[in-house]
């Protein structure tokens, strides 16, 4: 998948545990992205004050301010997408660290190599964006080509990855997406992602452009199917 | 990071079995007895018929003797009466003695004799001389008044003599003691049924009046029960009771006290494995990036190389697994149930093994078992799947055959290898940690040692059944069971 990502994507890794964030900055420079190390949540943040990144990779368990703390931070400066790390795959921290507003996690131990892929899946805006038209549903305008959502004309703040997950609801509009789809389309999981991912990104959306996110009219849910985009 | 860390977890771990099946089984000391119950009420039966019969035997003599005392007083009066009478009548006119004795005034039933000058006079035919006793006679005629029960044709009597002025003349006069020794006879018969008539009533009062009374008895079974079947949490709530107190109190210190341990044995496993992560991760990523110039080495530097790629693999499966125990062990606190179709899983875990390379192996599903539903945790069941995959393909030779089928109560998931069977001697231990066969393939050190006892706690968490059997082919058979929710309607 490298011809299409020509360009040299930018990784922040914020790892307090220096063999980990040594290892996985060589591997992921050997698979051609531009590596730079943190080794704690404020230098992240002061590193991410200096320049965009394409990606972020997060340790949950940091000291000082800890992951979450970080990750919200960054949600509350940057769009950039943030993949959290956590030590445990328990449910608490999984769906902590995504309503923190990361996009994806891996849970140690992990293998960078394989990690790329993924990093680069998030990294990339819409798949054939161009070839998008635009999108009215009710007082919403999707626009794929600007990467632009807005309500009543206002621009909707949303992440990278949230404005693809409705990107790709709005180009199969009425038709019902299975998580699994979402997950490869938005995340690039070839197999077997954690549904999870889908369900806390699509109530993060929902609370954004829903004019009441309890009873949705936008991204619906299809029980025991998937979310729609309604005709 | 320490490297002793990576090199003693290994032999530890592979160290060989010990001898896990000799599980001693808890010798039997339950007597006989009946129930603490049953004994209370029984103990309670026995004093109270021991008093009642106690009462019965004095109020028994105290009547008897009070009656009796009271015929004597009263036959005494009145035979002394009638011998002063007598006396009086005798030198009168011309009354013949029998004529003088039939107008004494007497009660019904009583008998007058009189002796005069050695000659017997008597007013009843039944009684006369012979009937009273010589000693009685004797002692009368030689002036000592006397009585003395007698018996006449069975019938009691009480016989009265008192001695008259002149030599050898006496008068007599015999009672029938008949009616009290009826009353007698109808006491003693009341008497006796209340003795008997106690018993089943105490017992009953017993059994009912205990039922309350041990009722805190049932509260401490029944916590003891719960802790016996792995509910750690479980007290005994005292409540009003103050005399459950002090047991309540030692209990429920000696509960916690387990639920603190078994926790803390959980969390350090939990911990231990959290701490292996990190170090685990830097190993797995060192050795991928050195795999990359795996062709630049020479070949024994490759065969270390892949020597060194299996203990992390494993390495980082024991991990796995030691979490996933340690989780176990806290309880079930994380467990979620949901509704799970074990066909469609058991198709992902065959989909996932094909991914990684093995050889495709189709899923059987008999009719109406494809859309059977369980309840179950999906993380864990699929955990389940494969590892009971891993372990055919590590174990058993290779996963031959994966089946879905369906029982009226149950969910069956059958999976079949091709290696040697798992003996019937082993069939028990082999869920067991660290257990490890003795069949060749199974033996062999691969795995964390961990797999098979995971499905077993996982399986039964979720309320179902795990054993191994033979499979047709000659490998071994291992069959999960799940209870089938009650969803599909018109089954048998």
């Amino acid at each position: 998948m490298g011809s299409s990502d020509a360009m040299a994507r930018a990784v922040l890794i914020i790892e307090d545990d220096d063999r980990i964030r040594r290892i996985v900055s060589i591997t992921l420079r050997r698979e051609g992205l531009e590596v730079t190390e943190a080794g704690s949540g404020e230098e992240g943040l002061a590193r991410l004050a200096e320049r965009p990144y394409d990606i972020v990779l997060l340790d949950l368990m940091l000291p000082g301010r800890d992951g979450f703390e970080v990750c919200r931070e960054i949600r509350r400066v940057s769009t950039t997408p943030v993949i959290m790390v956590t030590a445990r795959a328990d449910s608490h921290d999984v769906v902590a660290g995504l309503e923190a507003g990361a996009d994806d996690y891996v849970t140690k131990p992990f293998v960078a190599k394989e990690l790329s892929a993924r990093i680069r899946a998030l990294a990339r805006r819409t798949r054939a964006s161009g070839a998008r038209p635009r999108v009215v549903v009710g007082n919403l305008e999707i626009a794929p080509q600007d990467g632009v959502v807005t309500r009543d004309g206002e621009v909707v703040p949303l992440t990278k990855t949230e404005f693809k997950l409705l990107a790709e609801l709005a180009a199969e509009r009425g038709r019902v997406l299975s998580r699994e789809e979402l997950l490869e389309r938005v995340w690039g999981y070839d197999y077997f992602g954690d549904s999870r991912l889908v369900d806390v990104h699509v109530r993060r959306l929902r609370k954004k452009v829903e004019a009441d996110p309890a009873n949705p009219t936008i991204v619906t849910t299809v029980r025991g199917m998937g979310y729609r985009l309604p005709e | 990071m320490n490297p002793a860390a990576g090199r003693g977890a290994h032999p530890a771990v592979l160290a060989p079995p010990t001898a896990v099946g000799a599980a001693p089984s808890a010798p039997r000391l339950r007597s006989r007895l009946p129930g603490l119950r049953g004994r209370a009420a029984l103990a309670l039966t026995a004093v109270a018929v021991v008093l009642t019969a106690a009462v019965a035997v004095g109020v028994w003599v105290f009547a008897t003797q009070y009656l009796l005392f009271q015929r004597q007083s009263a036959t005494l009066g009145q035979a002394v009466a009638n011998a002063s009478l007598v006396q009086r009548g005798l030198p009168a006119e011309g009354l013949s003695r029998a004529q003088l004795l039939s107008q004494l005034p007497r009660e019904t039933g009583s008998v007058s004799l009189l002796v005069d000058d050695g000659e017997w006079n008597t007013t009843s035919l039944r009684i006369g001389h012979d009937e009273l006793p010589e000693s009685l006679r004797t002692a009368v005629q030689e002036g000592i008044p006397s009585r003395q029960r007698i018996a006449v044709d069975g019938d009691p009597y009480l016989a009265v003599g008192i001695p008259l002025a002149g030599l050898d003349d006496a008068y007599f006069e015999v009672f029938p003691l008949r009616e009290l020794d009826n009353t007698f006879r109808v006491l003693g018969v009341v008497l006796t049924l209340s003795v008997f008539a106690v018993a089943p009533v105490s017992a009953a009062v017993g059994w009912w009046v205990t039922r309350p009374a041990l009722r805190p008895l049932d509260r401490i079974s029944a916590a003891a029960a719960a802790i016996a079947a792995g509910d750690l949490s479980a007290r005994i709530d005292p409540r009003d009771d103050p005399s459950l107190v002090p047991i309540a109190a030692s209990f429920n210190a000696t509960a916690a006290a387990l639920e603190q341990r078994v926790r803390a044995d959980a969390r350090f496993a939990s911990d231990v494995s959290h701490e292996l992560r990190s170090p685990l991760t830097t190993m797995l990523n060192a050795m991928s990036l050195v795999e990359a110039y795996a062709d630049d080495l020479p070949s024994d530097g490759r065969e270390a190389l892949a020597l060194l790629r299996s203990e992390v693999r494993d390495f980082e499966r024991l991990v796995a697994d030691l979490l996933e125990i340690s989780r176990a062990d806290a309880g079930n606190a994380d467990l979620v149930l949901e509704d799970v179709r074990p066909a469609a899983l058991a198709r992902e875990a065959l989909a996932r093994r094909a991914v990684s390379g093995r050889g495709a192996v189709e899923l059987n599903v008999r009719s109406d078992a494809s859309d059977v539903v369980v309840r179950a945790d999906k993380r864990r069941l699929e955990r389940v799947l494969r590892n009971l995959v891993d372990n055919a393909d590590t174990h058993g030779g290779g996963l031959t055959a994966m089946t879905v089928e369906r029982t009226p109560t149950s969910a069956c998931i059958v999976v079949d290898d091709s290696g040697p069977g798992v003996p019937e001697a082993e069939r028990s231990t082999i869920f067991e940690r660290f257990a490890r066969g003795s069949g060749s393939a199974r033996a062999s050190t691969e795995g964390s040692g961990l797999g098979l006892a995971l499905v077993s706690r996982h399986v039964q968490l979720m309320g179902g059944s795990v054993d191994v059997t033979d499979a047709p082919g000659g490998g071994a058979r291992f069959v999960v069971r799940l209870p089938a929710d009650g969803g599909t309607e018109g089954e048998p």
